[in-house]
């Protein structure tokens, strides 16, 4: 449908920094974050509330309030974002890249039938008549899995359950055929029973459609098996990034070990503890001038209160065996921890 | 962590809070008829907690306008029913500032005149809303049942009843004295400010602390003065002088269709004076002078309420649910 | 939907009940119906006639016949012999029959004379309306799309300042400059056609408008920046629609509870200021009509004007309910 280049990764994000406006001073909520992002592919972005997940999110879709500041560069299929922002090309948005967001509740418009909000993207973006737009409406609520798709389109979001609401919300983002879908927390306000099928969903139309998905979540295993990369954040940076075997695999960072040992696993031996991490994540008034992580690491040593870690790469092997960096794998902590979980430096 | 509580986001009770629309109908009738007597609220998103300086200035002008009105009689002004104290139809000037009217009348002296009916009219008909209008809504909120129906629909009709048209009725027969119109203006205080304290009292009685005290044993009585009438009431005060500015306007209203207060001079009085065509032309000022008074104080009271309801925080009781 | 129909005309003929029986005991009760029958002649004291005590100025009347004649006969025609209740009910008989009786003054029926006034006023109310919901809508829209800068503040002033306006107030301004001043406009009220109607509308319909309008701007505004909040405009806005795009589509519709809410309620206030409007204005309208008959004691005028103003208010307000089912779907679930 685009015309975009072959060569290079479909969004590239470069430095990207998010500085909030408030009455108590500049607020920063994320701060020189950088990812590239392949066609096809799909990224996991994980991270606890006020990690600067969802903030990255809006900055990418054009969402932020007039008072944040961005910083950085974000490039998609060639095109500069921000200079589309501010040449108010909207359009680009919902057609190129668009959203799923977390509460399917309230990201319907509660006046309006589901019928027109599907169809209102393909209307608007894509010049279709009311009749073409309405039968591609009803393909995409069969598509996405709701039962007698053609009495819903007449159907007001109140008279639909959670699940079918996100349904419907994952068609009406889909309508016009986007490159890139960003989930921010897309099953975290439902059941846990229907989690799963909108999980797969996702999986499932992300692979026929050839799209990419940034799939943004608190939980480290819902990324598992889905995600092909993960970015772990914090206080507004990256803490880890790589491969998601990889990152599974060799796990770097202290807190993306923390976050891990929070889920519960169907494999571990029944009564193992569930370790939660101490303490409450720092505000974003509070980041900038140390590891964000250190008021809460168990690993920390006086160096880590001295300066913000550089993301850097994550050397192959035990720690400091041999030379060999993994090119994809980044951490951005100074203390290497053994895969036994104790610090060894 | 996935229940870790996060501040700012939203908590599964408010999510539910957007699909509790079997209230919305009542909470939108409570909220308009509010909305409606107070003309909306004002500066809402106004930050911290102080009253702020354009209400000390609403204040000020208030008292400057009540202690004119009372030491009217000891004021330096002109005897205001004086006939002759300057020419016709003067212009505002050193001596008449507010220039003189067709029968050389000096238009501020009959201005700071004007303002003791006005006042008293208005003080005493929202006095009396309150009083009566309290009571009843009280009643109504706290017995509900048979009462509340009775009284709401009682409420409903009066507000139905064009209210002019009502005090038309009173004082086109029992004629025009100061007594009358202010108790029939007092009357037609009664339904609005009854809906409000009702409305009001029905969040108020399901509190704890009004459970209690039914608990320990209170009478209704004690309950009603102890726990409600404090919490009901005094955060009215502010609509207390709101509803001063539209009896004020009110009274100007009865002017206009002849039946001001015979006895004396209103604001209103004046200003359909002011406004026969002829000494528009001539003129303006001795209709504009009171209007203009009329203007800032209702600017003052209107403020002044507004900025007072907020601060006793009102607003929760008529948006809660 | 049957049982809130149902439910509905029941109210509108309780408040009706309500609302003209208190104006019925009012007139009766404080002013007396016979004099504005029979004219002075009431005041003769018949017992005192019927005891021999006065004499009987007869013949002074048509017919020749006494006054005391006069007076009985007046009192079985108008059933004033009986009971206030039983009177209400007489005349709450003839209202079912569509007989809203003649008024006592000029023998006019006062079905004719509502038909001749009430279009005039109701030509205002619909102007003054207008005008209010035509200015607040995109007021409050520009108002809330640029919330809390320049414009959005002085706005807020604005509506202020007008909401103190006193409506006669704002009328002998608006007649001052418009009228006396700049003679744009004539000061009598010209009917013979519809476009100088209109044209005769415009400053009394403005003066009712404008501070309906400041009360509408302010509530729609509120409600506006309430729904900006909300998650869906966000996901309008990461569809690609435009700002204009999700003000309008998507924004405004769910905004306007308080307003037809204040819409509905702000007719009985705007009914009462067409009185007075009416009055500088010299509209020949129902509300003119309703004070002379006020004032002249011409109950059948009084009751029939009564009627058809309640009338209005209750049907408003129903309409404003039927209008919510119509913004908001979720309402039509508990209707």
């Amino acid at each position: 449908m685009s015309t975009a280049s072959a060569a290079g990764p479909l969004l590239s994000v470069q430095d990207l920094g998010v500085t909030f406006g408030t009455a108590d001073g500049p607020v920063r909520a994320v701060d020189g974050v950088s990812f590239d992002l392949t066609e096809g592919r799909t990224l996991g972005i994980v991270g606890e509330s006020g990690s600067g997940k969802s903030v990255t999110a809006k900055a990418l879709m054009n969402l932020l309030p007039s008072y944040a500041e961005v910083e950085g560069s974000i490039t998609f299929g060639g095109r500069d974002l921000r200079a589309l922002a501010a040449a108010r090309e909207r359009h680009f948005w919902g057609v190129e890249l668009t959203m799923v967001f977390q509460d399917p509740m309230t990201s319907l418009n509660p006046v309006k039938r589901i019928g027109e909000q599907i169809a209102e993207c393909l209307r608007v973006h894509l010049g279709r008549s009311r009749k073409v737009a309405t039968a591609e409406a009803l393909d995409l609520l069969e598509r996405v899995g709701i039962p007698e798709p053609r009495k819903r389109l007449r159907q007001y979001p109140h008279e639909l359950s959670g699940g079918l609401r996100q349904r419907v919300v994952i068609a009406m983002a889909l309508a016009c055929g986007p490159r890139l879908l960003i989930a921010d927390e897309p099953t975290t306000a439902l059941d846990v029973t229907v989690q799963k099928h909108i999980l797969d969903l996702l999986d499932d139309l992300r692979r026929e459609r050839a799209m990419s998905m940034i799939l943004i979540t608190h939980d480290l295993g819902v990324v598992k098996g889905r995600a092909d990369d993960v970015m772990v954040m914090y206080g507004g940076r990256t803490m880890e990034s790589a491969e998601t075997p990889t990152l599974f695999g060799r796990m770097h960072h202290p807190y993306t070990r923390a976050l891990l040992e929070t889920i519960p696993r169907i494999d571990a031996p029944a009564h193992t503890r569930l370790v939660p991490i101490p303490g409450r994540p720092p505000s974003p008034a509070e980041v900038g001038r140390s590891c964000p992580f250190a008021a809460r690491c168990r690993h920390r040593i006086d160096d880590c209160l001295d300066g913000v870690p550089p993301l850097v790469p994550v050397p192959v092997g035990a720690a400091g065996a041999e030379g060999a960096e993994d090119a994809s794998h980044h951490s951005a902590c100074i203390v290497s921890v053994g895969s036994d979980g104790r610090g060894d430096s | 962590m996935a229940d870790m509580p996060a501040p700012g986001e939203r908590t599964p009770d408010q999510r539910d809070s957007h699909l509790h629309v079997q209230d919305l109908g009542s909470e939108v009738s409570v909220r308009g008829s509010y909305e409606a007597l107070l003309g909306g609220q004002v500066f809402d998103d106004s930050k911290g907690s102080r009253l702020g300086v354009f209400f000390w200035l609403a204040v000020g002008w208030m008292g400057l306008v009540v202690v004119a009105a009372v030491t009217a009689p000891w004021l330096p002004l002109a005897d205001p029913d004086q006939t002759g104290f300057g020419g016709r139809l003067d212009a505002p000037s050193g001596d008449a500032w507010f220039g003189t009217d067709g029968n050389g009348r000096d238009v501020f002296s009959r201005t700071v005149w004007g303002a003791r009916i006005s006042l008293v009219v208005g003080f005493v008909a929202i006095a009396m809303g309150m009083v009566f209008g309290g009571a009843l809504g009280i009643i109504a909120g706290y017995f509900r049942g048979v009462v509340d129906r009775l009284i709401s629909f009682v409420m409903f009709a009066m507000l139905a009843f064009p209210g002019l048209v009502l005090a038309l009725l009173f004082i086109a027969t029992l004629g025009s004295s100061l007594t009358i119109v202010s108790v029939t203006l007092g009357l037609l205080a009664i339904a609005p400010v009854g809906r409000l304290a009702r409305a009001a009292t029905l969040l108020y009685a399901e509190r704890e602390f009004v459970q209690a005290s039914r608990l320990l044993g209170a009478s209704h009585g004690r309950i009603i003065v102890r726990e409600l009438l404090p919490n009901v009431l005094i955060p009215m005060s502010g609509l207390a002088l709101l509803g001063m500015a539209l009896t004020v306007v009110a009274e100007g209203g009865l002017a206009f269709l002849g039946l001001s207060v015979s006895d004396g001079f209103s604001w209103g009085k004046l200003i359909v004076t002011g406004a026969a065509p002829r000494t528009l032309r001539e003129g303006p000022w001795v209709a504009m002078f009171p209007i203009g008074a009329m203007f800032l104080t209702v600017l003052a009271l209107n403020y002044a309420g507004d900025r007072l309801r907020w601060f006793m925080d009102v607003r929760e009781l008529a948006f809660e649910r | 939907m049957v049982g809130f129909v149902v439910r509905r005309v029941a109210a509108l003929v309780a408040v009706l009940l309500a609302v003209t029986g208190l104006a019925f005991g009012a007139m009766n009760v404080l002013g007396d119906p016979l004099f504005n029958v029979v004219g002075f002649i009431a005041s003769v004291d018949c017992d005192a006639v019927a005891a021999g005590e006065v004499d009987d100025i007869s013949g002074q009347t048509a017919g020749g016949r006494g006054d005391c004649e006069v007076i009985a006969e007046a009192r079985r025609e108008h059933h004033l012999d009986r009971a206030l209740p039983i009177r209400y009910g007489y005349w709450l008989g003839d209202i079912v029959r569509g007989d809203l009786g003649t008024s006592f003054k000029n023998e006019m029926p006062v079905r004719e004379v509502i038909g001749e006034k009430l279009p005039k006023s109701v030509l205002l109310m619909v102007v003054a309306q207008v005008i209010a919901v035509g200015l607040a809508v995109p007021w409050a829209v520009a108002a809330a799309y640029r919330a809390h800068r320049p414009f959005d503040r002085a706005s807020t002033v604005g509506t202020f300042g007008l909401v103190a306006i006193p409506s006669f107030a704002l009328g002998v301004i608006l007649f001052y400059l418009f009228v006396v001043r700049w003679q744009i406009f004539s000061s009598r009220y010209d009917d013979t056609d519809l476009w100088s109607r209109l044209r005769s509308m415009v400053l009394p319909g403005l003066t009712l408008g404008l501070p309906a309008a400041a009360v509408y701007m302010r509530l729609l505004r509120t409600d506006l920046l309430t729904t900006l909040q909300e998650d869906f405009v966000l996901m309008a806005r990461a569809k690609g629609m435009s700002d204009q795009w999700v003000m309008f589509r998507h924004v405004l519709r769910p905004s306007l509870f308080s307003l037809v809410t204040v819409f509905g309620l702000s007719t009985a206030g705007m009914i009462g200021g067409s009185l007075v409007v009416e009055q500088i204005f010299s509209i020949p309208g129902l509300g003119r009509a309703l004070v002379e008959a006020v004032i002249r004691d011409d109950f059948p005028i009084v009751l029939g004007g009564v009627v058809v103003v309640a009338t209005g208010f209750v049907v408003v307000n129903f309409a404003v309910d039927l209008l919510y089912t119509l913004i908001d779907p979720r309402v039509r679930a508990d209707g």
